[in-house]
């Protein structure tokens, strides 16, 4: 096994430089030149639009892939909360460093600090574009942008449009694209989903796309492609993702030579609506902005059913409060989730299930009444009323956590260039920014930064040093010939097998496997077994799969079945992942590294790394490279948010 | 909250691609509990059909928690079912009584061709954004965020209207197939903010134009758009476009 | 400057507001005309008189043919629209059901509270307008008996049935009608439109009522 060093082509210089510094060192297009380039995008979320529209702007030819009916559909919408920026508004000691350092500590020391540097930077400048874009942010009487606190942070500098901020951005995002689709700069795909990537003399030059609505499989070529395509939390079937959130796009470029960066490190949401049954289809979250006035508890007592409001103050434990003073109920994320599960683990889970914890606004109301509540949350109890059927003005919600978000990603250099050169990586896709745990509001800042202020310079340097224009390729080339056999015979396959259980079924088997021995809490022998479980999985679910109707038109099922196909694969890789990094850190914890009162216990000396995989077969284990991390401006500390 | 699973019968329009003619089938459904979700009870459906080797009801669905706008679907006549301020994926069984008949369609509208069974083609609505719903700035050129001073009250209203979700029940329920609540939201919104206002009447009349290009049909104050919406967007924002069309109409070169 | 105005008068916008403004001013005519016809409980001989200064003022030609032409754009723009409309849903649905919280039933039966208005008008203007000439000399001047025309024809129940379940229907029409044309417009304001809502009704009420209470008393009126 030959393991690599890689290279994140970070550059020289203080960190606070290495930005401005590179972008001045990076080549430019001459700007009438731009228009000879080619560049396809695929997805549409905020990374993907706001890539498209910028790069649009510029004057490239883009090519946008959607798999919904509408760009303005992608999963970014769903973000409740904020998004984070270094504004210091509130003038409560905010700055560039502060937000910087912040993300590398709440990431638990396992991002670069290049990357996360860069994003604090121009997390401002996002604020300001989505501002002029008309996105209606919340503001003060006086008329200034409001600001909210948020998980991992003790400033106020997360910007929000109600609970909508995901949305609103992504709408912003999404008419900045159709006003460049305007301008027949931009062309969308909708109802599309990648089935392939196509690679021409070790470059990406292109993809198979097949159209959702007729069946049929297209080849596209370009002179660069960039892979938008979000995360990959369903590998756990339940989880906060959309329905077709899937990793196909980014399977397939890991099968055709980009490396998977940390695929362990998954984000547990710890404030998720709570489990209600076998038939459930996703989670939903409830935004973690709710924890700045919502307290979370669980009875002191094990097994105590009696209804939340008759349980006194002193029966009550307030575990965050109790064992983060300074932080309370905004401790990050896998702080929070991990603590719910042990007060589960104890029998003090509430709820018929026995697996939820409270969250109350009992003393928020009293304190800022029920209007101020409302203005703030009003759309999020409603939402949980109309889902659980309890009104959270009167009884507190139930809350379990949840598979969020996917840290790991594709592995990108610092200029979100994959192992493959021209293919790019940007949002959640990527590996990058938050380490081994993403704090909250962070997710919209980095895909809007990778989209609107990154990639537009970096993407310009690739094609001013590899000059893809030289060689020029069309889709008679015979790699796409290739590519599309491979691809149509894939879904032959699948019809092929015939066999007897439902695609769902398989899911939600892989679902079960991934949550009990790849969830909240791994070690050796159960991440051993879920391999083994896996890999049984896959060879079942190839010979007993049944997969309905036809590849013409509108397949639902052959849809699914080809995602899942490669969940499956996935999550063998994220489990290999997890079984290999021996230490707990963030979202990855190791059972059997931990300290004495249960925290997370990092090994720095053995896993300062990035773990990048390679893939070799499916049936061979894929190769595990690394790239060392280097921490020169952030003290490498044990996290405490007591 | 009710233990008791429901048996439901169903009727689903069925139509294979957007030429076939398409027709009402008839199915049942056992042990539907009441905490499912209208679009669970879907894949329940489904699960069932694909285990009797029969092709699948294909709808449109994707967030599954009332913000991505993808799930449309007439439910007993009424878009998204009969909940006000509800999405169809937000819909509960609880709404719905053992015995019940539920009759699902897709949304009907001349813009909205059926693609098969309950999915429709909504990128009319794309077409009208593309016409003029956005800002004309470039990324890179914009000033600090407080440069301008927005008042509340505006970015309240803004964000009344920017709450859209395009999920169409609008034109859906409308009797005219009417697309000018969706199209006067995305007007309002960049209307009330100094940024969007500047090129207010351009945007207005561009995109009415393409809205009525696209063959929706005119609006008649019913209000059924409004209280349809998931949303609840209000019909103050179709006065609103009525007053600057107006406007920009006379004052158009 | 043609292709402009018909560009202008195709947009939907511009549609609804036409429609809108003729009803709006097709109001202020209901409001006159039911001012003038309340003369007759005045007496025949005010009646007469005000019937008299209409038709034998000139400018009596160009109000006509105002009216005239607001009612044909009403119309004309009423049946174009509902074309359109019909034609934007090509596929209609198995089942459709109001959600109860926006359309009323006058909003969903404009259309036909239009149509029988339409009948009931040229019926109007026929039995009325060029009906028996009666006339009567009022303080020396010899001019038509109205008054005696419009007892006589409500002399019949059928024709103050007729005439009444008109009346209630074009107060449907306005229930809808008034605020509407408001809101085409372009005028909505939190506060002010739910109470011009009630404004139309009472506005419906008003029209309505003072009309039906003409051909009522003017059947108590016969055998004079």
């Amino acid at each position: 096994m030959t393991i690599k060093k890689l290279d994140g082509k970070i550059p020289d210089g203080p960190v606070d430089q290495k930005w401005n510094q590179h972008r001045f060192n990076m080549k430019l297009i001459n700007p009438s030149n731009k228009r000879k380039f080619k560049v396809i995008v695929v997805g549409t979320g905020l990374a993907g639009a706001s890539a498209a529209a910028t790069l649009a702007e510029l004057g490239y030819q883009v090519d946008a892939f959607c798999i919904s009916d509408s760009p303005r559909r992608a999963h970014s919408i769903a973000a409740q909360g904020g998004i984070n920026a270094a504004k210091n508004y509130p003038n409560d000691g905010d700055s560039v460093w502060r937000l910087f350092y912040d993300t590398v500590k709440g990431g638990d020391f396992r991002a670069r600090e290049a990357n996360v540097y860069r994003l604090a930077q121009v997390s401002n400048s996002i604020i300001d574009q989505c501002v002029a874009q008309g996105v209606p942010f919340a503001r003060e009487y006086g008329g200034t942008l409001s600001n909210r606190s948020f998980g991992g942070a003790q400033v106020s500098r997360t910007f929000y449009a109600r609970g909508q901020t995901g949305q609103q951005l992504l709408l912003g995002a999404y008419s900045a694209m159709m006003k460049e689709v305007h301008k027949n700069r931009i062309k969308v795909f909708t109802r599309r989903e990648m089935v392939e990537l196509v690679v021409i003399d070790g470059k990406a030059r292109g993809i198979i796309a097949r159209n959702i609505i007729t069946g049929e499989l297209e080849k596209h070529s370009a002179d660069a492609v960039l892979l938008c395509t979000g995360g990959y939390g369903n590998v756990f079937f339940l989880s906060t993702n959309a329905m077709a959130s899937n990793s196909s796009a980014a399977w397939k470029a890991y099968k055709k030579g980009a490396y998977f960066g940390n695929p362990c490190f998954t984000q547990i949401h710890p404030t998720c609506i709570p489990v209600h049954g076998e038939n459930q289809s996703k989670l939903t979250l409830m935004s973690e902005s709710l924890r700045n006035d919502g307290r979370v508890w669980v009875p002191k007592a094990q097994g105590d059913k009696r209804p939340p409001n008759e349980i006194p103050d002193d029966e009550r434990d307030y575990y965050l409060e109790r064992v983060y003073p300074s932080f309370g109920n905004l401790a990050p994320r896998d702080v929070s989730s991990r603590q719910a599960k042990y007060a589960v683990d104890q029998g003090r889970g509430v709820g018929k299930s026995g697996y939820a914890v409270y969250l109350d606004f009992r003393d928020a109301i009293k304190r800022d009444g029920q209007k101020a509540i409302a203005d703030r949350y009003g759309n999020l109890f409603d939402m949980y009323q109309q889902i659980t059927a309890e009104n959270p003005y009167e009884v507190p919600m139930r809350i379990y956590p949840a598979v969020h978000y996917t840290m790991g990603g594709l592995w990108v250099d610092y200029n979100l260039m994959s192992s493959v050169p021209g293919l790019f990586v940007l949002g959640e896709a990527n590996f990058s920014d938050h380490g081994a745990n993403r704090l909250g509001a962070s997710a919209l800042m980095q895909g809007l930064a990778d989209g609107y202020f990154v990639i537009p310079y970096t993407l310009g340097n690739y094609f001013a040093t590899e000059k893809p224009e030289k060689t020029p390729v069309t889709t008679e080339h015979p790699e796409f010939e290739q590519a599309l056999k491979s691809s149509a015979s894939r879904f032959e396959q699948l019809f092929a097998v015939n066999g007897k259980r439902s695609v769902d079924s398989f899911h939600k088997e892989l679902g079960h496997i991934m949550w009990e021995y790849v969830g909240m809490a791994r070690d050796e022998e159960g991440l051993k077994k879920a391999i083994g479980l896996i890999q049984n999985l896959r060879k079942e679910f190839w010979k007993d799969v049944r997969v309905t109707g036809s590849d013409v038109g509108v397949n639902l099922e052959l849809e699914k079945a080809n995602r899942v196909a490669d969940f499956i694969e996935l999550g063998e890789l994220m489990a290999r992942d997890a079984l290999e990094r021996k230490e707990s850190c963030g979202g990855h914890f190791r059972v059997e590294s931990q300290t004495e009162d249960n925290e997370a216990l990092r090994d720095d000396e053995n896993f300062c790394h990035v773990a990048a995989w390679e893939f070799q077969s499916v049936d061979t284990a894929p190769l595990r490279h690394i790239e060392e991390l280097k921490f020169e401006n952030v003290h490498l500390s044990q996290r405490s948010y007591k | 909250m009710s233990d008791g699973n429901m048996n439901l019968k169903l009727k689903v329009w069925r139509q294979k691609n957007t030429k076939d003619a398409g027709q009402m089938v008839d199915y049942s459904l056992e042990g539907v509990s009441p905490d499912m979700s209208f679009l669970e009870m879907m894949d329940m459906l489904n699960e069932k059909l694909v285990n009797e080797g029969q092709d699948s009801i294909a709808f449109d669905h994707d967030c599954r928690e009332g913000i991505c706008g993808m799930c449309s679907m007439m439910i007993n006549g009424q878009a998204h079912g009969p909940k006000d301020l509800t999405t169809t994926c937000q819909l509960h069984m609880r709404s719905f009584k053992d015995g019940d008949t539920v009759v699902v369609e897709p949304w009907r509208a001349r813009a909205f061709p059926v693609m098969k069974d309950l999915m429709v083609d909504r990128s009319a609505f794309d077409q009208i954004i593309a016409a003029g719903g956005f800002v004309n700035v470039n990324t890179g050129n914009a000033p600090d965020g407080n440069a301008i001073p927005i008042s509340k009250e505006n970015a309240d209203l803004a964000m009344d209207a920017a709450a859209c979700i395009g999920c169409a029940a609008c034109v859906a329920s409308c009797k005219n197939a009417s697309a000018m609540l969706f199209v006067s939201a995305k007007i309002s919104q960049l209307a009330l903010l100094p940024q969007g206002e500047v090129e207010g009447e351009e945007r207005v009349r561009s995109m009415v134009s393409k809205m009525d290009e696209l063959g929706f049909g005119n609006c008649t104050n019913e209000a059924e758009c409004e209280a349809s919406c998931p949303k609840g967007i209000s019909i103050s924002n179709i006065a609103r476009m009525n007053r600057q069309y107006f406007t920009s109409a006379i004052k158009a070169k | 400057m043609i292709a402009r105005f018909t560009r202008l008068m195709s947009a939907s916008v511009v549609k609804k507001q036409i429609m809108g403004l003729t009803g709006l001013l097709l109001c202020g005519f209901l409001v006159g005309h039911l001012a003038g016809n309340l003369l007759i409980f005045v007496g025949a001989e005010y009646f007469n008189a005000y019937g008299h200064a209409l038709i034998t003022n000139p400018l009596i030609y160009v109000a006509e043919a105002g009216l005239g032409v607001l009612f044909i754009a009403h119309l004309g723009m009423a049946v174009r629209l509902i074309m359109e409309n019909h034609k934007a849903r090509p596929v209609k649905y198995y089942l459709k059901q109001p959600t109860g919280r926006g359309s009323t039933f006058a909003s969903s039966t404009m259309p036909y509270t239009g149509t029988l208005t339409l009948i009931f008008l040229v019926l109007h203007i026929l039995q009325f307008k060029f009906g028996p000439v009666y006339t009567i000399v009022h303080g020396g001047v010899e001019m038509r008996d109205l008054y005696k025309l419009v007892v006589e024809f409500y002399q019949s129940e059928v024709a103050v049935l007729w005439y009444v379940v008109c009346m209630i229907s074009i107060g449907v029409h306005l229930t809808h009608g008034f605020w509407s044309a408001f809101q085409s417009l372009g005028f909505h304001h939190p506060s002010y439109t739910p109470l011009l809502r009630k404004i139309s009704v009472g506005f419906a009420v008003v029209i309505a009522g003072g009309f039906a209470s003409l051909p009522i008393y003017c059947y108590f009126q016969g055998g004079m």
